[in-house]
């Protein structure tokens, strides 16, 4: 496994859990040190393409079976998408009616009833809003640390701060993977390292259509519980700010700000704290009064219709990809585990839309439509 | 032994000797897991007061050298905590 962030642990967990041993993940830092420990642990399935909506929920079933099997904290508090204009009231009525086509309960909310859901929500700005209860959010910290450790304590080796530089192949097999530290053999390859996966497998050819697209969480000291929903969102305001509040406490505020792919992780750009903060605060105003602690960059890994790269990379027979997750490889990881261990354990996904997820889809055509992504 | 829950490594977050001792024990090998379990440094402090006692003890518990424990530890600004305020009113100057 070249990769062990969420992606590559869930893929390791489900292939342990079906009989797989001598598993190897190798990361060029730390385990989680990618955009796993750099977003904001929430999760969702009111999307807007049947390919998430059935992957998300599946993934959510999955998250609350391992949260009672780790010992770890969910909670399934809501999104609450907020609408400042009456057209998008009824773009939200299109999307809840298609969501609950699919058993996802979303329901569109009068300006009023919003108040129940956030009391603090400044609703003389907006026209109304759409809530998905059943989206939540997780310690992402404390969760991913705790699957690292149950996967060391069951023999799963890692192989830290250790770059994989080059897949060796002949015309069918991939052999061998150099790494920072020497060769290693194996039977299989699965390649789950975000952007990284383009380099990666550009030593053999294969290219990724895989953007990373920089993004500037702003996160506040921690404070006791100041706002309900796991996720509250100003669809209207460009880049769709959006708000969460860890179980540590602290709030992370975040906006997508128009940048250029690939900007070091360094780039910080200050003018963020300003563009992020001001919208958010116009519906919670007591957003002025919190203390700023800390910014970081991270980075979404954005492919052309914002939908994952799943499975096999032909010609290769032993050769797997997971990647390209445009900004919900979290949420998204236990659906991930399945989706990927069973292409390499039975040679098809029992999620059989997943199918339409494979990188061949770029060469087809056969793009897959997304409208909504935030957080 | 027996003093380790009383003695406070993070401030800001009640971070026992007792909680960190375990949590290299439970094998957290590396600094910025162990950071990011415990969230030592994630109070207003940003790490002043505990980073540097939580690496020592890393340090001293894995037979490491503080340049390594803290080789991916980043200061991120802002510097000291900044109220909101200032960056609600007027534009982005």
């Amino acid at each position: 496994m070249i990769g062990g962030g969420i992606s590559g642990v869930f893929i390791a967990y489900e292939l342990l859990n079906r009989g797989v041993r001598d598993i190897t993940i190798v990361d060029s830092s730390y385990p989680g040190c990618g955009a796993t420990f750099r977003n904001m642990g929430c999760f969702r399935s009111s999307f807007t393409s049947v390919e998430h909506v059935i992957l998300m929920k599946k993934s959510i079933e999955e998250w609350i079976k391992l949260s009672r099997k780790l010992g770890f904290k969910l909670k399934q508090n809501g999104y609450l998408w907020v609408a400042r204009r009456d057209e998008t009231v009824e773009t939200f009525k299109k999307l809840a009616s298609f969501h609950n086509q699919y058993g996802v309960p979303s329901r569109v909310l009068e300006p009023s009833e919003v108040k129940s859901v956030e009391p603090k929500l400044n609703i003389n700005i907006i026209s109304g809003a759409m809530f998905d209860p059943t989206a939540g959010r997780m310690d992402i910290l404390e969760v991913f640390t705790k699957l690292y450790l149950e996967l060391r304590k069951r023999g799963v080796k890692f192989l830290n701060y250790t770059k994989a530089e080059k897949l060796i192949s002949d015309s069918e097999k991939i052999r061998s993977v150099k790494t920072s530290r020497g060769i290693l053999e194996a039977d299989v390859f699965i390649v789950a390292a975000a952007e990284g996966s383009r380099e990666i497998l550009s030593s053999i050819g294969v290219r990724l259509p895989i953007d990373p697209m920089p993004r500037h969480p702003i996160v506040t000291e921690p404070y006791s519980e100041v706002i309900k929903p796991a996720l509250i969102i100003d669809w209207d305001t460009p880049g769709s700010p959006h708000i969460t509040q860890t179980e540590h406490g602290s709030l992370i505020l975040a906006r997508d700000i128009a940048d250029s792919p690939g900007l070091p992780l360094n780039s910080h750009r200050f003018d963020a704290f300003h563009l992020v903060i001001k919208p958010l605060y116009e519906l919670l105003p007591f957003l002025s009064l919190v203390n700023i602690e800390r910014y970081w960059m991270g980075y979404y890994d954005m492919t052309p219709d914002h939908h994952p790269i799943y499975g096999p990379v032909e010609p290769y027979s032993n050769l797997y990809v997971a990647t390209g997750f445009s900004g919900h490889g979290m949420m998204m990881a236990p659906a991930t585990g399945i989706i990927i261990a069973d292409w390499v354990l039975e040679g098809k996904p029992r999620i059989s839309i997943a199918n339409n997820l494979t990188l061949t889809r770029f060469k087809e055509g056969k793009l897959v439509k997304e409208l909504a992504v935030v957080g | 032994m027996g003093g380790e829950k009383t003695v406070i490594i993070c401030r800001c977050n009640d971070v026992t000797l007792d909680d960190v001792l375990t949590a290299i024990h439970e094998g957290i090998d590396d600094f910025e897991l162990l950071r990011k379990y415990l969230k030592i440094g994630f109070g207003p402090c940003q790490g002043r007061s505990c980073i540097m006692i939580a690496a020592r003890i890393f340090a001293k518990e894995k037979g490491l050298s503080i340049e390594d424990v803290l080789r991916n530890y980043r200061i991120r600004p802002p510097i000291i905590p900044v109220s909101s305020k200032y960056f609600i009113h007027g534009d982005n100057s």
